[in-house]
């Protein structure tokens, strides 16, 4: 029986950091299972899941991470997964549907839309945002599988979201940009 | 998820060009519902393209919905109805007409094509009842296109049908002279009939396809005239953009909208359980201001359609459509190349008002992209041999370079140079084409015969 553990790290971008994480989580004997990172105006931020021994505890892995030599002090949250509280993981939905926002930068967009998605009972899945010549442009991967209401429905009111809010709002099938961007036909 | 320039490029694609999926056909056999009688016949013939296609627009409009692009035609294609109803009369063949018109109706399409023979050799007495019920089949059907293939590679030209066709699009104008001659808008000849083209009038379920399949036709030509505009607005300094590089664009949007054809054709197939057969990558113009292949021309930079470098255009367009298609598509198949029909198009019926597109120069762009004189308006007072002779020029180049051409003419009653027509809705309009040389072919239409396979057809 393995110990699974959620962890959270953010830092002052700078090579190595990954390789840090992960080798204090090698030496605890632990198996990164999956791993996400992004860097944002110079910061990073990364997730990672990972299994180890049942005796590894939360405060050796905090602790194996703090003993890491580094400039700028990791910011590190980590959870354990009770197994038996804990839902399942499916992965990505089979059906996804891709979100676009394009307008002027002003505050607040990404609140408007994803208070939207919220009011609809819309998981969004992913999340990236440009901002190029003032123009902002968002694109959100959304699950709707528990919408409250039909895609139809969904269509008409993000048409008079885009109308309130003078803002191109526009929602399409994750595989139309699948098939339109990746050599492989699936 | 995907890079956000990525999701932008195709969200860029459906929203401001109007991607869609120009047609969706479904071949349906016939060829098991001959009976011994023609009533019998006809009522398997309904019952059987109910059963395929009932739910058929449904599906389709429902997939356009999901994907949020729309399927603009659903159309259904039959077996070649001559071989359907071998060993029946003309009389039979109009009543088949009618059913299928009715069938059409109760599936709540609006083109069904496959009234069709097949007589690039030889003609059997069938054949010969069939081609003879066919201005009086469309005359009294509204929804049924019909098609004769008279010449093949392999075989060679049936000048006999040559003749005939002459005389059947004359008689098919003058049987509907009220409605401008609108019947032969429904008829075309073909060299090298595709038996997978989802497109009409010359759609058939070939012989050689399976019981049903659900052909797919890509969107139009405004994509790719929009993609090029941007394109080139993207490239101001001069001397900075190249014709390799502009057909490397129409190449990356046909890989794109092929995509979205395949994807939304494979969920219809899926959803009816029917087989999915091809993507035809055919760029079909409609009379819509801006989805235009005369446009195209003009954008690659001749200011009048048919003006000299008018047919490099088109072979270059043809080409890299092929190219950006064929790698997106699983099965591509049918025609797949650029139309010119003229009549559907609004910038090339333009260049024939003005006089800078004339039929022979339309009769060598045909040489390089499919599928021939299409659409194209003559006068009234064009005689069937000229017709004929018009006909028997297309099948040649169609015979001597191994590829599918076909001749749509509209001889338009009591029309002439100088006047207009319209036939309203997808079969648009078009000032009237004039035609040189008129009566001056008939005594190489009296030979009859058949003219031989070329050479290059000998390959085994």
């Amino acid at each position: 029986m393995t110990k699974q553990m959620i962890i959270s790290v953010m830092s002052k971008d700078r090579p190595g950091i990954i390789a840090n994480i992960t080798g204090a989580v090698y030496r605890l004997g632990g198996d990164v299972a999956d791993l996400n990172q992004t860097v944002l105006c110079g910061y990073l931020t990364m997730i990672l899941s990972a299994s180890f021994d049942p005796e590894v505890t939360k405060e050796d892995l905090v602790a194996a991470i703090s003993h890491i030599k580094t400039d700028f002090k990791f910011e590190v949250s980590i959870k354990e997964i009770d197994p038996a509280t804990h839902d399942e993981w499916t992965g990505t939905p089979e059906e996804t549907y891709i979100l676009t926002v394009q307008g002027p930068n002003k505050a607040g967009i990404v609140h408007g839309i994803s208070q939207f998605c919220y009011e609809h009972n819309i998981n969004i899945f992913d999340l990236a945002t440009t901002l190029k010549s003032e123009q902002y442009t968002m694109a959100l991967q959304l699950d709707l599988k528990k919408c409250t209401c039909t895609l139809e429905t969904l269509q008409k009111e993000l048409e008079e979201y885009s109308r309130q809010s003078h803002l191109t709002v526009m929602i399409q099938h994750n595989d139309i940009f699948q098939v339109t961007n990746e050599v492989t036909l699936h | 998820m995907l890079r956000s320039d990525q999701i932008l490029a195709t969200v860029e694609m459906i929203q401001k060009e109007n991607l869609d999926v120009r047609t969706v056909t479904m071949g349906i056999s016939l060829l098991d519902c001959r009976c011994g009688s023609v009533d019998e016949t006809c009522r398997k013939i309904k019952d059987k393209i109910c059963v395929y296609a009932g739910n058929f627009v449904a599906t389709c409009d429902d997939m356009g919905k999901k994907y949020g692009i729309p399927v603009v035609n659903k159309r259904i294609a039959v077996s070649p109805i001559a071989f359907v109803g071998a060993g029946f009369h003309r009389a039979d063949f109009t009543r088949i007409a009618r059913t299928l018109d009715q069938a059409a109706t109760a599936v709540g399409i609006d083109i069904l094509g496959g009234f069709s023979a097949q007589v690039e050799k030889g003609m059997t007495e069938t054949d010969r009842e069939f081609i003879a019920a066919i201005p009086e089949a469309l005359t009294l059907t509204d929804k049924v296109c019909s098609s004769v293939n008279i010449a093949t590679t392999q075989k060679g030209i049936n000048m006999y049908a040559v003749a005939m066709m002459g005389k059947t699009v004359k008689e098919l104008a003058d049987n509907t002279a009220d409605q401008d001659g609108f019947g032969a808008a429904k008829f075309v000849v073909f060299c090298n009939q595709p038996g997978d083209n989802p497109f009409m009038a010359g759609a058939i379920h070939g012989l050689e396809e399976a019981d049903a399949v659900l052909n797919v036709g890509v969107s139009g030509p405004g994509v790719i005239a929009r993609a090029l505009e941007r394109f080139i607005r993207k490239h101001p300094k001069p001397r900075t953009l190249q014709l390799d590089k502009l057909a490397e664009e129409i190449k990356q949007t046909t890989f794109r909208v092929t995509r979205c054809g395949e994807l939304i054709g494979r969920a219809v197939s899926k959803s009816l359980g029917i087989e999915f057969g091809v993507v035809d990558l055919s760029l079909a113009p409609t009379p819509t201001i801006g989805d235009s292949v005369g446009e195209i021309f003009k954008i690659l930079g001749v200011d009048a359609v048919g003006a000299p470098g008018s047919t490099a255009i088109l072979a270059m367009l043809n080409d890299a459509v092929k190219k950006g298609g064929i790698f997106a598509s699983k099965t591509v198949g049918g025609l797949s190349g650029a139309f010119i029909p003229v009549m559907e198009d609004a910038v090339l019926a333009e260049a024939v008002g003005d006089g800078s597109l004339c039929l022979e120069k339309l009769e060598a762009m045909t040489c390089v992209c499919s599928v021939g004189i299409d659409m194209v308006a003559i006068p009234g007072s064009v005689d069937a041999d000229t017709i004929a002779a018009i006909i028997a020029d297309e099948m040649a180049l169609g015979v001597m370079n191994a590829k599918t051409t076909a001749v749509r003419l509209i001889p338009v009653p009591g029309k002439e140079e100088g006047d207009h027509v319209n036939f309203g809705g997808l079969f648009g309009a078009s000032p009237i084409m004039p035609v040189r040389n008129v009566g001056k072919s008939s005594r190489f239409i009296a030979w009859g015969g058949r003219m031989p396979a070329p050479v290059h057809s000998f390959r085994n």
